[in-house]
């Protein structure tokens, strides 16, 4: 596993708002991060950072080789546009509009690759659909299709599983363990710490000012929970409790 | 009644208003369009007042040709998008706050010199345009927004579809985003010039929203949406006109916007879209 990026003493917040500063981590390729904390505690404010569209106010982001062209990206669905008159097909394709030439159709090699990522997604058989007419879950499943057009080094979903069944759930955390094994790094933004035990080897914990970084056990500990303000005393016990008895990590 | 429309495509007048309204609609249907479904609607109509003082500065300057009214008007127009970019960027207000304060100011500007001037072009002209007095100039002017439209539209289409659709996504896909939107805020200006000098300040946008609005009802793929809207925008001006030909006294520019509200309230009724999936939905529950 390589260095793929290195952040260095990050400090991040708005002009009147620190959120948290002194942040230094490696990303390796292949590694899935969960980035976990609280509602305001910075983990939008980080991934947009790392894809370029927030200044830090110290510290910055180093790409051994290069910031990768492209970076897959799902933000939060409250942010799309649901009544916008595209078909499943379209919304997919996006992924590849970089290499469209302005004047041209799509060519039958994106086509079958198109139909291939909504395949994978679950969805080729709404291909034809316009947007509107589908579940959170379904639209959920297309905008992943659109992130395996991208084929990029490097995912951030920011709250994938925010409007969605346990079914769509454990679909989409199948594609991110196969982009796992393809050596990509995933940034995962989520609040379902069991999704987090199972399928992620590292977590950045936000709270209270502080970054915390680390595998996945030593980071997301009842003690560290509590202290960054993520979970109360009980919730946190009951939570690793739980986790104990259906034979996860912490067993 | 037939010999009474033979008589009407004799009038050179006439003719040339067929020709521009056609150009016109093929030029501020698209645009449309896209104003709809960016939400921009209304900033459209802002705009359209927003271009005003620089019409009017080129006009009490210049006089009344067609290249000062059209390069006062871009200043004006540019300026306030420009303007309200900045602001929503740098501060509080949001884009649609900001523009409604910058056209009110541009607006008052523009009537307050017109009228300081004391202004011999009546007040009508500016509001309701004057398509059956279309000069060689206006013709090039339309002629030449419609060509820059297409042709930026057709390079630009899909990067303007993703910004639209998902502007999060794209945002975070190019290294200047705002290249797009300024690009087609622009395109909005130049449309708005080209309609004004044939609709007014008034009607302008009516031929460019309300043919977007009714194709919204009809089909659920942009592509579709494009067509439609250009097609109705067309024979809401071909209609228009000849009904302000049959009943004499009756202004061209109110009467094609006019025809674009009915295509727009039969759209409302009867499209797939309309209020008749609402009835089919509520009868099924």
């Amino acid at each position: 596993m390589s260095v793929f990026a290195h952040i260095h003493a990050l400090s991040l917040g708005y002009s009147h708002t620190p959120l948290f500063s002194g942040l230094t981590l490696d990303i390796h390729t292949g590694m899935i991060l969960a980035v976990v904390g609280a509602n305001g505690t910075g983990k939008s404010t980080f991934v947009k950072t790392m894809l370029g569209l927030h200044k830090p106010r110290l510290g910055g982001i180093h790409w051994p080789n290069g910031r990768p062209p492209e970076i897959g990206y799902l933000a939060q669905l409250s942010e799309f546009d649901r009544r916008f008159p595209i078909r499943v097909r379209d919304l997919a394709a996006m992924g590849t509009w970089k290499g469209f030439n302005p004047f041209s159709g799509m060519k039958a090699t994106t086509r079958g690759k198109v139909d291939h990522a909504l395949d994978q997604a679950g969805v080729l058989d709404l291909a034809e659909r316009p947007l509107h007419t589908l579940s959170g879950g379904q639209l959920q499943r297309a905008l992943f299709a659109r992130i395996i057009m991208q084929d990029a080094p490097m995912i951030i979903l920011d709250e994938p599983f925010a409007a969605v069944d346990q079914n769509t759930e454990q679909h989409l955390l199948r594609i991110i363990d196969g982009w796992k094994k393809e050596n990509r790094v995933v940034l995962l933004v989520v609040h379902d710490l069991s999704a987090v035990l199972d399928h992620c080897s590292h977590a950045l914990l936000l709270g209270n000012g502080a970054a915390n970084f680390g595998p996945v056990l030593d980071v997301l500990s009842h003690d560290r929970l509590v202290a960054q303000g993520y979970m109360s005393e009980s919730q946190a016990s009951w939570m690793i409790r739980r986790c104990r008895e259906e034979g996860g990590q912490y067993g | 009644m037939g010999d009474f429309i033979v008589e009407m495509f004799t009038y050179t007048f006439m003719q040339r208003a067929f020709v521009v309204t056609t150009v016109l609609s093929a030029s501020v249907a698209p645009v449309g369009t896209f104003l709809v479904l960016r939400r921009l609607s209304l900033a459209g109509e802002a705009m359209a007042h927003a271009i005003t003082p620089g019409v009017v500065i080129g006009f009490v300057t210049a006089g009344l040709s067609v290249t000062s009214l059209f390069f006062g008007g871009l200043i004006a127009g540019v300026g306030v998008a420009v303007l309200t970019a900045y602001l929503a960027r740098n501060t509080i207000l949001r884009s649609d706050a900001s523009l409604a304060s910058l056209y009110l100011i541009s607006l008052a500007v523009g009537i307050f010199i017109l009228s300081a001037a004391g202004s011999a072009v009546p007040l009508k002209s500016f509001l309701f345009g004057s398509i059956l007095g279309v000069g060689d100039a206006t013709m090039v002017l339309v002629g030449g927004v419609a060509t820059v439209t297409l042709l930026t539209l057709a390079i630009i289409l899909r990067p303007l579809i993703m910004s639209t659709c998902d502007p999060v996504f794209f945002e975070s896909q190019m290294k200047r985003p705002w290249i797009v939107d300024q690009g087609f805020m622009f395109l909005l200006v130049l449309n708005l010039l080209a309609a004004f000098k044939t609709l007014g300040t008034l009607m302008a946008v009516g031929l460019m929203i309300l043919p977007a609005t009714a194709a919204r009802y009809w089909s659920g793929t942009i592509t579709a949406q494009l067509v439609i809207g250009f097609i109705f925008a067309f024979l809401s001006c071909w209609v228009g006109l000849i009904l302000s030909y049959v009943l004499p006294e009756t202004p061209t520019g109110p009467s094609i916007v006019l025809v674009a509200g009915v295509i727009f309230a039969v759209s409302t009724i009867f499209g797939p879209l309309g209020l008749r999936s609402k009835f089919k939905e509520t009868r099924h529950v």
